[in-house]
Protein backbone atom coordinates (compact mmCIF):
# COMPACT_ATOMS: atom_id res chain seq x y z
CA UNK A 1 0.00 0.00 0.00
CA UNK A 2 1.47 3.31 -0.74
CA UNK A 3 1.39 4.58 2.42
CA UNK A 4 4.07 2.74 3.91
CA UNK A 5 6.67 3.00 0.92
CA UNK A 6 8.80 5.84 1.84
CA UNK A 7 11.30 7.61 -0.56
CA UNK A 8 14.82 6.66 -0.23
CA UNK A 9 16.70 9.92 0.14
CA UNK A 10 20.02 9.83 -1.80
CA UNK A 11 23.01 12.28 -2.02
CA UNK A 12 25.21 13.91 -4.84
CA UNK A 13 27.60 11.28 -5.76
CA UNK A 14 26.06 8.41 -4.53
CA UNK A 15 25.49 5.63 -7.68
CA UNK A 16 23.09 6.03 -9.78
CA UNK A 17 21.21 2.86 -11.36
CA UNK A 18 22.92 3.48 -15.14
CA UNK A 19 26.78 3.64 -13.68
CA UNK A 20 26.46 7.18 -12.96
CA UNK A 21 26.35 9.18 -10.37
CA UNK A 22 23.39 10.78 -8.72
CA UNK A 23 23.15 14.63 -8.73
CA UNK A 24 21.05 17.08 -6.76
CA UNK A 25 19.93 19.34 -8.00
CA UNK A 26 17.79 23.24 -7.44
CA UNK A 27 14.82 23.79 -9.14
CA UNK A 28 13.74 27.48 -8.36
CA UNK A 29 12.67 29.03 -5.86
CA UNK A 30 12.86 31.89 -9.02
CA UNK A 31 11.40 29.64 -12.34
CA UNK A 32 8.92 30.23 -14.72
CA UNK A 33 7.12 26.55 -14.78
CA UNK A 34 6.46 26.97 -11.08
CA UNK A 35 3.60 29.06 -11.45
CA UNK A 36 4.67 31.41 -8.34
CA UNK A 37 7.81 30.95 -6.06
CA UNK A 38 8.14 26.97 -5.37
CA UNK A 39 11.61 25.54 -4.71
CA UNK A 40 12.38 21.70 -5.47
CA UNK A 41 15.38 20.02 -4.53
CA UNK A 42 15.49 16.89 -6.81
CA UNK A 43 17.61 14.09 -6.99
CA UNK A 44 18.42 13.27 -10.37
CA UNK A 45 20.07 9.85 -11.66
CA UNK A 46 21.03 11.12 -15.35
CA UNK A 47 17.70 13.02 -16.48
CA UNK A 48 15.67 10.48 -13.93
CA UNK A 49 13.98 11.78 -11.02
CA UNK A 50 14.79 9.81 -7.73
CA UNK A 51 13.05 12.18 -5.06
CA UNK A 52 11.74 15.25 -4.78
CA UNK A 53 11.50 17.47 -2.25
CA UNK A 54 9.44 20.91 -1.86
CA UNK A 55 10.86 23.88 -0.21
CA UNK A 56 7.60 26.54 0.10
CA UNK A 57 7.41 29.25 2.11
CA UNK A 58 8.09 32.03 0.04
CA UNK A 59 4.83 33.81 -0.78
CA UNK A 60 4.41 33.35 3.01
CA UNK A 61 2.15 36.89 4.08
CA UNK A 62 0.56 35.84 7.31
CA UNK A 63 -2.81 36.11 6.08
CA UNK A 64 -4.18 33.73 8.88
CA UNK A 65 -2.42 36.20 11.63
CA UNK A 66 -3.97 39.07 9.77
CA UNK A 67 -7.22 37.68 9.60
CA UNK A 68 -7.38 37.49 13.78
CA UNK A 69 -6.51 41.36 14.02
CA UNK A 70 -9.39 42.43 11.56
CA UNK A 71 -13.14 42.54 12.43
CA UNK A 72 -15.55 39.97 10.52
CA UNK A 73 -16.55 42.25 7.93
CA UNK A 74 -13.42 43.55 7.21
CA UNK A 75 -11.64 39.90 6.84
CA UNK A 76 -13.58 39.26 3.58
CA UNK A 77 -10.85 41.27 1.99
CA UNK A 78 -7.91 39.33 2.91
CA UNK A 79 -9.36 35.80 1.85
CA UNK A 80 -9.41 37.42 -1.87
CA UNK A 81 -5.79 37.24 -1.61
CA UNK A 82 -4.30 33.71 -0.69
CA UNK A 83 -5.57 31.70 -3.62
CA UNK A 84 -5.22 34.76 -5.87
CA UNK A 85 -6.67 33.27 -9.24
CA UNK A 86 -10.10 32.19 -7.16
CA UNK A 87 -11.17 35.40 -5.20
CA UNK A 88 -15.36 34.66 -4.93
CA UNK A 89 -14.43 31.26 -4.12
CA UNK A 90 -12.37 32.18 -1.26
CA UNK A 91 -15.30 34.92 -0.15
CA UNK A 92 -17.63 32.12 -0.43
CA UNK A 93 -15.78 29.95 1.77
CA UNK A 94 -15.23 32.98 4.42
CA UNK A 95 -18.68 34.05 4.21
CA UNK A 96 -21.03 30.72 4.33
CA UNK A 97 -18.72 29.72 7.65
CA UNK A 98 -19.69 33.03 9.02
CA UNK A 99 -23.06 32.74 7.95
CA UNK A 100 -23.45 29.35 9.60
CA UNK A 101 -22.22 30.66 12.98
CA UNK A 102 -24.56 33.29 12.93
CA UNK A 103 -27.48 31.52 12.02
CA UNK A 104 -28.31 33.63 8.86
CA UNK A 105 -30.06 32.80 5.64
CA UNK A 106 -28.97 35.09 2.68
CA UNK A 107 -32.32 35.79 0.35
CA UNK A 108 -32.68 33.52 -3.40
CA UNK A 109 -31.51 36.06 -5.59
CA UNK A 110 -27.99 35.95 -3.65
CA UNK A 111 -27.34 32.21 -3.45
CA UNK A 112 -27.69 32.82 -7.50
CA UNK A 113 -25.60 35.36 -7.82
CA UNK A 114 -23.09 33.46 -5.79
CA UNK A 115 -23.23 30.58 -7.94
CA UNK A 116 -22.38 32.60 -11.29
CA UNK A 117 -19.33 34.55 -9.53
CA UNK A 118 -18.00 30.82 -8.48
CA UNK A 119 -18.39 29.50 -12.20
CA UNK A 120 -17.05 32.59 -13.50
CA UNK A 121 -13.93 32.40 -11.44
CA UNK A 122 -13.99 28.43 -11.90
CA UNK A 123 -13.66 29.54 -15.48
CA UNK A 124 -10.89 32.26 -15.25
CA UNK A 125 -8.79 30.06 -13.14
CA UNK A 126 -8.87 26.61 -15.57
CA UNK A 127 -7.95 29.47 -18.31
CA UNK A 128 -5.09 30.45 -16.06
CA UNK A 129 -4.19 27.17 -15.89
CA UNK A 130 -4.65 26.07 -19.51
CA UNK A 131 -3.16 29.23 -20.97
CA UNK A 132 0.06 28.32 -18.87
CA UNK A 133 0.51 24.98 -18.81
CA UNK A 134 0.23 24.84 -22.62
CA UNK A 135 2.54 27.70 -22.40
CA UNK A 136 5.45 25.32 -21.02
CA UNK A 137 4.69 22.39 -22.97
CA UNK A 138 5.12 23.68 -25.87
CA UNK A 139 1.69 25.23 -27.49
CA UNK A 140 2.74 29.03 -27.14
CA UNK A 141 -0.59 30.36 -28.88
CA UNK A 142 -2.48 28.65 -26.22
CA UNK A 143 -2.02 31.92 -23.58
CA UNK A 144 -3.31 34.26 -25.93
CA UNK A 145 -6.09 32.11 -26.80
CA UNK A 146 -7.41 31.79 -23.14
CA UNK A 147 -6.67 35.39 -21.05
CA UNK A 148 -8.83 36.67 -24.43
CA UNK A 149 -11.38 34.98 -22.40
CA UNK A 150 -10.19 35.70 -19.34
CA UNK A 151 -9.93 39.07 -19.67
CA UNK A 152 -14.28 39.43 -20.83
CA UNK A 153 -14.23 37.85 -17.08
CA UNK A 154 -12.37 40.28 -15.62
CA UNK A 155 -14.20 42.75 -17.46
CA UNK A 156 -17.09 41.11 -15.80
CA UNK A 157 -16.10 41.18 -12.34
CA UNK A 158 -15.15 45.30 -12.95
CA UNK A 159 -18.73 45.04 -14.04
CA UNK A 160 -20.10 43.94 -10.78
CA UNK A 161 -18.10 44.71 -8.18
CA UNK A 162 -15.94 47.20 -9.45
CA UNK A 163 -12.66 45.24 -9.50
CA UNK A 164 -10.95 43.34 -11.58
CA UNK A 165 -9.28 40.61 -9.76
CA UNK A 166 -9.65 40.60 -6.24
CA UNK A 167 -13.45 41.18 -6.03
CA UNK A 168 -14.44 40.84 -2.29
CA UNK A 169 -17.90 40.30 -3.43
CA UNK A 170 -19.19 37.79 -1.77
CA UNK A 171 -19.26 38.50 1.96
CA UNK A 172 -20.88 37.39 5.48
CA UNK A 173 -25.02 38.64 4.76
CA UNK A 174 -25.13 38.64 0.83
CA UNK A 175 -22.86 39.94 -1.70
CA UNK A 176 -22.02 43.89 -2.56
CA UNK A 177 -24.03 44.78 -4.95
CA UNK A 178 -27.01 43.88 -7.31
CA UNK A 179 -26.05 42.56 -10.90
CA UNK A 180 -26.57 46.00 -13.18
CA UNK A 181 -28.41 45.11 -16.22
CA UNK A 182 -24.90 45.70 -18.05
CA UNK A 183 -23.66 42.50 -16.37
CA UNK A 184 -26.66 40.15 -17.04
CA UNK A 185 -25.85 41.35 -20.93
CA UNK A 186 -22.03 40.29 -20.89
CA UNK A 187 -22.86 37.19 -19.15
CA UNK A 188 -25.55 36.06 -21.53
CA UNK A 189 -23.09 37.36 -24.72
CA UNK A 190 -20.40 34.94 -22.43
CA UNK A 191 -22.36 32.09 -22.38
CA UNK A 192 -23.14 32.10 -26.07
CA UNK A 193 -19.80 32.46 -26.94
CA UNK A 194 -17.81 30.80 -24.57
CA UNK A 195 -18.66 26.71 -25.60
CA UNK A 196 -17.11 27.60 -29.31
CA UNK A 197 -13.74 28.78 -27.28
CA UNK A 198 -13.65 25.97 -25.33
CA UNK A 199 -13.94 23.74 -28.83
CA UNK A 200 -11.04 25.97 -30.15
CA UNK A 201 -9.42 24.98 -27.21
CA UNK A 202 -9.35 21.45 -27.76
CA UNK A 203 -8.99 21.81 -31.70
CA UNK A 204 -5.32 23.22 -30.78
CA UNK A 205 -4.54 20.73 -28.00
CA UNK A 206 -6.98 17.43 -27.31
CA UNK A 207 -5.43 15.85 -30.52
CA UNK A 208 -2.57 17.92 -31.06
CA UNK A 209 0.19 14.83 -31.22
CA UNK A 210 3.01 17.32 -28.99
CA UNK A 211 0.45 17.87 -26.47
CA UNK A 212 -0.31 13.95 -25.96
CA UNK A 213 3.08 12.72 -26.10
CA UNK A 214 3.99 14.81 -23.24
CA UNK A 215 0.65 14.35 -21.26
CA UNK A 216 -0.26 11.12 -21.24
CA UNK A 217 1.12 8.25 -19.20
CA UNK A 218 3.11 10.92 -17.17
CA UNK A 219 2.42 11.74 -13.58
CA UNK A 220 0.27 8.65 -13.15
CA UNK A 221 -1.54 9.42 -9.59
CA UNK A 222 -3.93 5.76 -8.84
CA UNK A 223 -7.22 6.90 -6.95
CA UNK A 224 -6.13 4.72 -4.49
CA UNK A 225 -2.99 6.94 -3.91
CA UNK A 226 -5.01 10.05 -4.58
CA UNK A 227 -7.36 9.55 -1.84
CA UNK A 228 -4.49 8.43 0.61
CA UNK A 229 -2.53 11.47 0.03
CA UNK A 230 -5.99 13.78 0.99
CA UNK A 231 -5.87 15.50 -2.87
CA UNK A 232 -9.08 16.73 -4.03
CA UNK A 233 -10.01 18.57 -7.05
CA UNK A 234 -9.48 17.83 -11.10
CA UNK A 235 -6.36 16.13 -9.35
CA UNK A 236 -8.84 13.48 -7.69
CA UNK A 237 -11.03 13.46 -10.04
CA UNK A 238 -8.54 13.08 -13.11
CA UNK A 239 -7.65 9.80 -11.08
CA UNK A 240 -10.89 8.86 -11.43
CA UNK A 241 -12.64 9.43 -8.14
CA UNK A 242 -16.08 10.91 -8.39
CA UNK A 243 -15.85 13.52 -5.82
CA UNK A 244 -17.01 16.94 -6.08
CA UNK A 245 -17.98 18.80 -2.90
CA UNK A 246 -20.78 20.88 -5.52
CA UNK A 247 -22.31 17.58 -5.34
CA UNK A 248 -21.34 15.71 -2.13
CA UNK A 249 -21.82 18.06 0.59
CA UNK A 250 -24.01 20.90 -1.94
CA UNK A 251 -23.77 24.57 -0.87
CA UNK A 252 -25.50 28.12 -2.12
CA UNK A 253 -28.17 25.98 -4.16
CA UNK A 254 -25.69 23.47 -5.82
CA UNK A 255 -27.89 20.88 -5.56
CA UNK A 256 -30.86 22.55 -7.87
CA UNK A 257 -28.53 22.74 -10.70
CA UNK A 258 -27.86 19.77 -13.24
CA UNK A 259 -24.27 19.45 -14.46
CA UNK A 260 -22.14 16.25 -14.38
CA UNK A 261 -19.29 15.69 -12.40
CA UNK A 262 -16.21 15.59 -14.75
CA UNK A 263 -14.01 12.62 -14.05
CA UNK A 264 -11.18 10.49 -15.94
CA UNK A 265 -10.02 7.44 -15.58
CA UNK A 266 -6.69 8.01 -17.47
CA UNK A 267 -5.12 9.10 -14.14
CA UNK A 268 -2.37 10.50 -15.55
CA UNK A 269 -1.82 14.65 -16.92
CA UNK A 270 -3.59 14.12 -19.81
CA UNK A 271 -6.60 12.97 -17.75
CA UNK A 272 -6.44 16.30 -15.30
CA UNK A 273 -6.45 17.98 -18.36
CA UNK A 274 -9.69 16.59 -19.64
CA UNK A 275 -11.03 16.77 -16.32
CA UNK A 276 -10.83 20.56 -16.61
CA UNK A 277 -12.08 21.02 -20.03
CA UNK A 278 -14.85 19.06 -18.74
CA UNK A 279 -15.47 21.47 -16.14
CA UNK A 280 -15.73 24.35 -17.92
CA UNK A 281 -18.44 22.89 -20.33
CA UNK A 282 -20.35 21.74 -17.17
CA UNK A 283 -19.47 25.33 -15.52
CA UNK A 284 -21.21 27.13 -18.75
CA UNK A 285 -24.39 24.91 -18.48
CA UNK A 286 -24.75 26.13 -14.32
CA UNK A 287 -23.94 29.48 -15.61
CA UNK A 288 -27.08 29.19 -18.38
CA UNK A 289 -29.11 27.85 -15.62
CA UNK A 290 -28.53 29.84 -13.17
CA UNK A 291 -29.18 33.42 -15.43
CA UNK A 292 -32.26 31.78 -16.47
CA UNK A 293 -33.75 31.34 -12.87
CA UNK A 294 -32.11 34.12 -11.44
CA UNK A 295 -34.69 35.40 -9.14
CA UNK A 296 -36.05 38.86 -7.96
CA UNK A 297 -36.10 40.22 -4.59
CA UNK A 298 -33.25 41.41 -2.12
CA UNK A 299 -28.88 40.63 -2.42
CA UNK A 300 -28.42 40.76 1.31
CA UNK A 301 -30.20 40.04 4.40
CA UNK A 302 -32.46 42.47 5.87
CA UNK A 303 -30.61 43.33 9.53
CA UNK A 304 -29.10 46.25 10.19
CA UNK A 305 -26.64 44.99 12.60
CA UNK A 306 -24.99 42.69 9.79
CA UNK A 307 -24.80 45.44 7.27
CA UNK A 308 -24.90 49.00 6.84
CA UNK A 309 -28.38 50.63 6.30
CA UNK A 310 -28.98 51.84 2.65
CA UNK A 311 -27.35 55.68 2.30
CA UNK A 312 -30.75 57.58 1.98
CA UNK A 313 -31.89 56.25 5.42
CA UNK A 314 -29.13 57.87 7.57
CA UNK A 315 -30.46 61.51 6.73
CA UNK A 316 -33.80 60.54 8.21
CA UNK A 317 -33.48 58.15 10.31
CA UNK A 318 -31.38 58.02 14.17
CA UNK A 319 -31.70 55.07 14.55
CA UNK A 320 -29.75 54.03 10.49
CA UNK A 321 -26.88 56.63 12.12
CA UNK A 322 -26.51 54.68 14.88
CA UNK A 323 -26.53 51.42 13.65
CA UNK A 324 -24.05 52.59 10.79
CA UNK A 325 -21.80 54.02 13.15
CA UNK A 326 -21.87 50.87 15.42
CA UNK A 327 -21.18 48.75 12.48
CA UNK A 328 -18.23 50.75 11.32
CA UNK A 329 -16.66 51.34 14.49
CA UNK A 330 -16.88 48.15 16.37
CA UNK A 331 -18.54 45.93 13.57
CA UNK A 332 -20.61 43.05 14.79
CA UNK A 333 -19.81 39.94 17.04
CA UNK A 334 -19.87 36.21 16.10
CA UNK A 335 -21.40 34.05 18.86
CA UNK A 336 -18.73 31.47 20.27
CA UNK A 337 -18.25 28.63 18.32
CA UNK A 338 -16.22 26.84 15.38
CA UNK A 339 -17.27 25.72 12.23
CA UNK A 340 -15.49 24.28 8.92
CA UNK A 341 -16.91 25.05 5.72
CA UNK A 342 -16.05 23.48 2.47
CA UNK A 343 -16.48 24.69 -1.06
CA UNK A 344 -15.19 23.45 -4.12
CA UNK A 345 -12.62 25.94 -6.06
CA UNK A 346 -11.05 25.07 -9.16
CA UNK A 347 -8.22 23.38 -7.20
CA UNK A 348 -10.05 21.25 -4.83
CA UNK A 349 -11.54 21.60 -1.77
CA UNK A 350 -11.25 25.24 -0.66
CA UNK A 351 -12.03 25.49 3.38
CA UNK A 352 -12.24 27.89 5.90
CA UNK A 353 -12.08 26.88 9.75
CA UNK A 354 -13.56 29.57 12.00
CA UNK A 355 -13.82 30.10 15.49
CA UNK A 356 -15.26 32.73 17.57
CA UNK A 357 -14.93 33.49 20.75
CA UNK A 358 -18.02 35.89 21.07
CA UNK A 359 -16.40 39.17 19.96
CA UNK A 360 -15.60 41.18 16.99
CA UNK A 361 -12.89 39.60 15.73
CA UNK A 362 -12.55 36.04 14.49
CA UNK A 363 -10.31 33.81 17.38
CA UNK A 364 -8.59 31.74 14.77
CA UNK A 365 -9.28 31.26 11.07
CA UNK A 366 -7.94 28.67 9.26
CA UNK A 367 -8.03 27.99 5.39
CA UNK A 368 -7.63 24.48 4.48
CA UNK A 369 -5.88 25.18 0.68
CA UNK A 370 -6.42 22.58 -1.78
CA UNK A 371 -3.43 23.49 -3.49
CA UNK A 372 -1.01 23.00 0.04
CA UNK A 373 -2.59 19.51 0.40
CA UNK A 374 -2.06 18.40 -3.30
CA UNK A 375 1.53 19.53 -3.19
CA UNK A 376 2.30 16.67 -0.96
CA UNK A 377 1.37 14.04 -3.95
CA UNK A 378 3.80 15.89 -6.65
CA UNK A 379 6.97 13.26 -5.29
CA UNK A 380 4.16 10.17 -6.05
CA UNK A 381 3.90 11.41 -9.18
CA UNK A 382 7.20 12.82 -10.72
CA UNK A 383 9.37 10.16 -9.37
CA UNK A 384 11.05 8.31 -12.30
CA UNK A 385 9.92 10.38 -14.51
CA UNK A 386 12.22 12.74 -16.53
CA UNK A 387 13.12 16.00 -15.38
CA UNK A 388 10.90 17.71 -18.13
CA UNK A 389 7.89 15.75 -17.42
CA UNK A 390 8.12 17.20 -14.19
CA UNK A 391 7.43 20.60 -15.66
CA UNK A 392 4.12 18.78 -16.87
CA UNK A 393 3.28 17.32 -13.76
CA UNK A 394 3.87 20.68 -11.42
CA UNK A 395 1.43 22.34 -14.47
CA UNK A 396 -1.13 19.98 -14.05
CA UNK A 397 -1.38 19.62 -10.24
CA UNK A 398 -2.30 23.72 -10.97
CA UNK A 399 -0.92 24.64 -7.54
CA UNK A 400 -1.05 27.87 -6.74
CA UNK A 401 1.45 29.20 -4.83
CA UNK A 402 -0.48 32.08 -2.40
CA UNK A 403 -2.73 29.51 -1.15
CA UNK A 404 0.11 26.75 -0.44
CA UNK A 405 1.96 29.62 1.78
CA UNK A 406 -1.07 31.66 2.95
CA UNK B 1 -23.49 16.42 9.83
CA UNK B 2 -23.11 12.72 10.86
CA UNK B 3 -25.87 10.77 10.72
CA UNK B 4 -24.08 8.24 12.69
CA UNK B 5 -24.78 6.09 15.85
CA UNK B 6 -21.90 5.65 18.25
CA UNK B 7 -18.67 6.53 16.41
CA UNK B 8 -16.03 4.72 17.79
CA UNK B 9 -14.40 3.62 21.02
CA UNK B 10 -16.75 5.02 23.10
CA UNK B 11 -14.42 5.40 26.29
CA UNK B 12 -12.07 7.54 24.82
CA UNK B 13 -14.54 10.43 24.14
CA UNK B 14 -14.28 12.71 27.09
CA UNK B 15 -16.81 15.51 25.56
CA UNK B 16 -19.19 15.35 22.50
CA UNK B 17 -21.48 17.67 21.03
CA UNK B 18 -22.55 19.91 17.95
CA UNK B 19 -21.08 23.65 17.08
CA UNK B 20 -22.81 25.40 14.50
CA UNK B 21 -23.99 21.66 12.41
CA UNK B 22 -20.80 20.10 12.75
CA UNK B 23 -20.65 16.97 14.99
CA UNK B 24 -17.08 17.02 17.39
CA UNK B 25 -16.06 14.91 20.47
CA UNK B 26 -12.94 15.32 22.79
CA UNK B 27 -10.44 13.08 23.51
CA UNK B 28 -7.30 13.02 25.72
CA UNK B 29 -4.09 14.58 23.93
CA UNK B 30 -2.52 10.71 24.79
CA UNK B 31 -5.64 8.96 23.41
CA UNK B 32 -5.45 11.05 20.07
CA UNK B 33 -3.72 8.10 18.16
CA UNK B 34 -5.75 5.49 19.33
CA UNK B 35 -8.84 7.69 18.51
CA UNK B 36 -7.85 8.51 14.88
CA UNK B 37 -6.86 4.90 14.39
CA UNK B 38 -10.57 3.86 15.07
CA UNK B 39 -12.04 6.39 13.28
CA UNK B 40 -10.05 5.62 10.27
CA UNK B 41 -11.37 2.03 10.58
CA UNK B 42 -14.34 3.21 10.74
CA UNK B 43 -14.34 4.05 7.69
CA UNK B 44 -12.86 7.85 8.43
CA UNK B 45 -9.88 7.83 6.05
CA UNK B 46 -9.43 11.33 4.45
CA UNK B 47 -7.91 14.03 7.16
CA UNK B 48 -9.43 17.18 5.37
CA UNK B 49 -7.27 19.44 8.12
CA UNK B 50 -5.60 19.78 11.72
CA UNK B 51 -4.89 22.40 12.90
CA UNK B 52 -4.72 24.25 16.29
CA UNK B 53 -6.69 27.12 18.28
CA UNK B 54 -4.83 29.42 21.10
CA UNK B 55 -7.31 30.12 23.61
CA UNK B 56 -4.99 32.64 25.72
CA UNK B 57 -7.29 34.43 27.37
CA UNK B 58 -10.42 33.18 26.07
CA UNK B 59 -13.43 33.97 28.26
CA UNK B 60 -15.92 32.66 26.41
CA UNK B 61 -16.16 29.54 28.19
CA UNK B 62 -13.86 27.42 30.88
CA UNK B 63 -11.12 25.37 28.24
CA UNK B 64 -9.14 22.65 29.45
CA UNK B 65 -5.95 23.17 28.01
CA UNK B 66 -4.67 26.76 26.05
CA UNK B 67 -4.06 24.86 22.75
CA UNK B 68 -6.36 22.79 21.17
CA UNK B 69 -5.77 20.70 18.44
CA UNK B 70 -8.37 19.94 15.92
CA UNK B 71 -8.39 17.52 13.24
CA UNK B 72 -11.05 17.02 10.62
CA UNK B 73 -11.82 13.51 9.36
CA UNK B 74 -14.24 12.45 6.84
CA UNK B 75 -15.46 9.66 5.14
CA UNK B 76 -15.53 9.90 1.34
CA UNK B 77 -18.16 7.01 1.13
CA UNK B 78 -21.27 8.22 3.07
CA UNK B 79 -20.05 11.89 3.56
CA UNK B 80 -19.66 11.92 7.18
CA UNK B 81 -17.34 14.50 8.84
CA UNK B 82 -16.10 14.43 12.77
CA UNK B 83 -13.84 16.99 14.41
CA UNK B 84 -11.95 15.54 16.81
CA UNK B 85 -10.25 17.84 19.50
CA UNK B 86 -7.89 17.43 21.93
CA UNK B 87 -6.47 20.02 24.33
CA UNK B 88 -2.80 20.50 25.51
CA UNK B 89 -0.78 22.70 27.35
CA UNK B 90 3.10 22.99 28.45
CA UNK B 91 6.06 24.90 26.69
CA UNK B 92 6.85 23.68 24.48
CA UNK B 93 2.94 21.76 24.44
CA UNK B 94 3.26 18.13 23.21
CA UNK B 95 1.13 15.49 20.89
CA UNK B 96 1.67 12.25 18.96
CA UNK B 97 2.22 12.35 15.20
CA UNK B 98 -0.55 11.29 12.68
CA UNK B 99 1.78 11.63 9.98
CA UNK B 100 1.46 7.41 9.36
CA UNK B 101 -2.15 7.25 9.89
CA UNK B 102 -3.08 10.30 7.55
CA UNK B 103 -0.12 10.97 4.86
CA UNK B 104 -1.64 14.97 4.51
CA UNK B 105 -1.28 15.30 8.23
CA UNK B 106 2.94 15.11 7.35
CA UNK B 107 2.74 18.88 6.37
CA UNK B 108 0.02 20.05 8.14
CA UNK B 109 1.73 18.99 11.40
CA UNK B 110 5.21 20.93 10.36
CA UNK B 111 2.71 24.03 9.86
CA UNK B 112 1.47 23.39 13.41
CA UNK B 113 4.38 23.25 14.70
CA UNK B 114 6.08 26.52 12.86
CA UNK B 115 3.03 28.56 13.50
CA UNK B 116 1.96 27.42 17.16
CA UNK B 117 5.42 25.44 18.57
CA UNK B 118 3.22 22.32 18.87
CA UNK B 119 5.57 19.15 19.08
CA UNK B 120 4.25 16.36 17.24
CA UNK B 121 6.51 13.24 18.89
CA UNK B 122 7.38 10.64 16.20
CA UNK B 123 7.24 13.23 13.27
CA UNK B 124 9.62 12.46 10.64
CA UNK B 125 11.09 16.18 9.90
CA UNK B 126 9.41 18.53 12.38
CA UNK B 127 11.13 21.96 10.85
CA UNK B 128 9.98 24.91 9.93
CA UNK B 129 7.31 24.85 6.95
CA UNK B 130 6.48 28.17 5.81
CA UNK B 131 8.43 30.68 8.11
CA UNK B 132 12.24 31.19 7.34
CA UNK B 133 14.57 28.35 9.71
CA UNK B 134 16.05 30.99 11.69
CA UNK B 135 12.74 32.68 12.55
CA UNK B 136 12.10 33.13 16.36
CA UNK B 137 9.02 32.61 18.10
CA UNK B 138 5.81 31.08 16.93
CA UNK B 139 3.42 33.67 15.05
CA UNK B 140 0.28 32.29 15.25
CA UNK B 141 0.53 32.35 18.99
CA UNK B 142 -2.11 34.71 20.74
CA UNK B 143 1.09 36.63 22.73
CA UNK B 144 3.12 37.31 19.38
CA UNK B 145 2.64 40.51 17.82
CA UNK B 146 0.97 41.90 14.66
CA UNK B 147 3.00 44.00 12.73
CA UNK B 148 5.97 43.37 15.23
CA UNK B 149 8.56 42.54 12.84
CA UNK B 150 11.21 44.54 10.98
CA UNK B 151 11.34 45.56 7.56
CA UNK B 152 14.02 43.62 6.10
CA UNK B 153 16.61 46.41 4.59
CA UNK B 154 15.43 49.59 5.87
CA UNK B 155 16.66 51.78 8.61
CA UNK B 156 15.48 50.30 11.36
CA UNK B 157 16.65 46.72 10.03
CA UNK B 158 19.58 48.06 10.27
CA UNK B 159 19.47 49.01 14.09
CA UNK B 160 18.28 46.04 14.54
CA UNK B 161 20.72 43.47 13.11
CA UNK B 162 23.67 45.25 14.87
CA UNK B 163 25.42 44.56 17.95
CA UNK B 164 24.05 46.56 20.87
CA UNK B 165 27.37 48.13 21.60
CA UNK B 166 27.63 49.77 17.96
CA UNK B 167 24.21 50.56 18.20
Amino acid sequence: MSETEGVTITKTGAPGAFGGELLTVNFGPHHPSTHGVLRLIVDLDGEQIRRVKPVIGYLHTGIEKQMEALRWQQGVVVTDRHDYLSPPINNLAYALAVERLMGVDVPPRAQVLRVIMSELTRLSSHLVWMGTSGLELGAMSMLMYCFRERDTILDMNEEISGFRMHTSYIRPGGVYADATPRFLEMLEGFIYAMPGHIDEYENLLTMNPIWRSRTIGIGRLSPDDAKVLGATGPMLRGSGVDWDLRKAVPYSGYESYDFEVATSDDCDCYGRYLVRIKEMREAVKILRQALDKLPDGPVNVDDRKMLPPPREELETSMEAVIHHFKLFTEGYSVPPGDVYVAVESGRGENGCYVVSDGTHKPRRVKFRAASFVNLQALERMALNHMVADMIAIIGTADAVLGDVDR
Amino acid sequence: MSSRGPLFAENLVVERGISAGDAWVTVEPGNIRAALQSLKDDGYRLLVFLTCVDHLADASRKWPGRYELVYQVRDMESKDTIRVRAFVDGDPPRIDSVHDLFPPANWDERETYDLFGVVFSDHPELTRILMPDDWVGHPLRRDYPVGGEVVEFSEEHKIWQTAPEDA
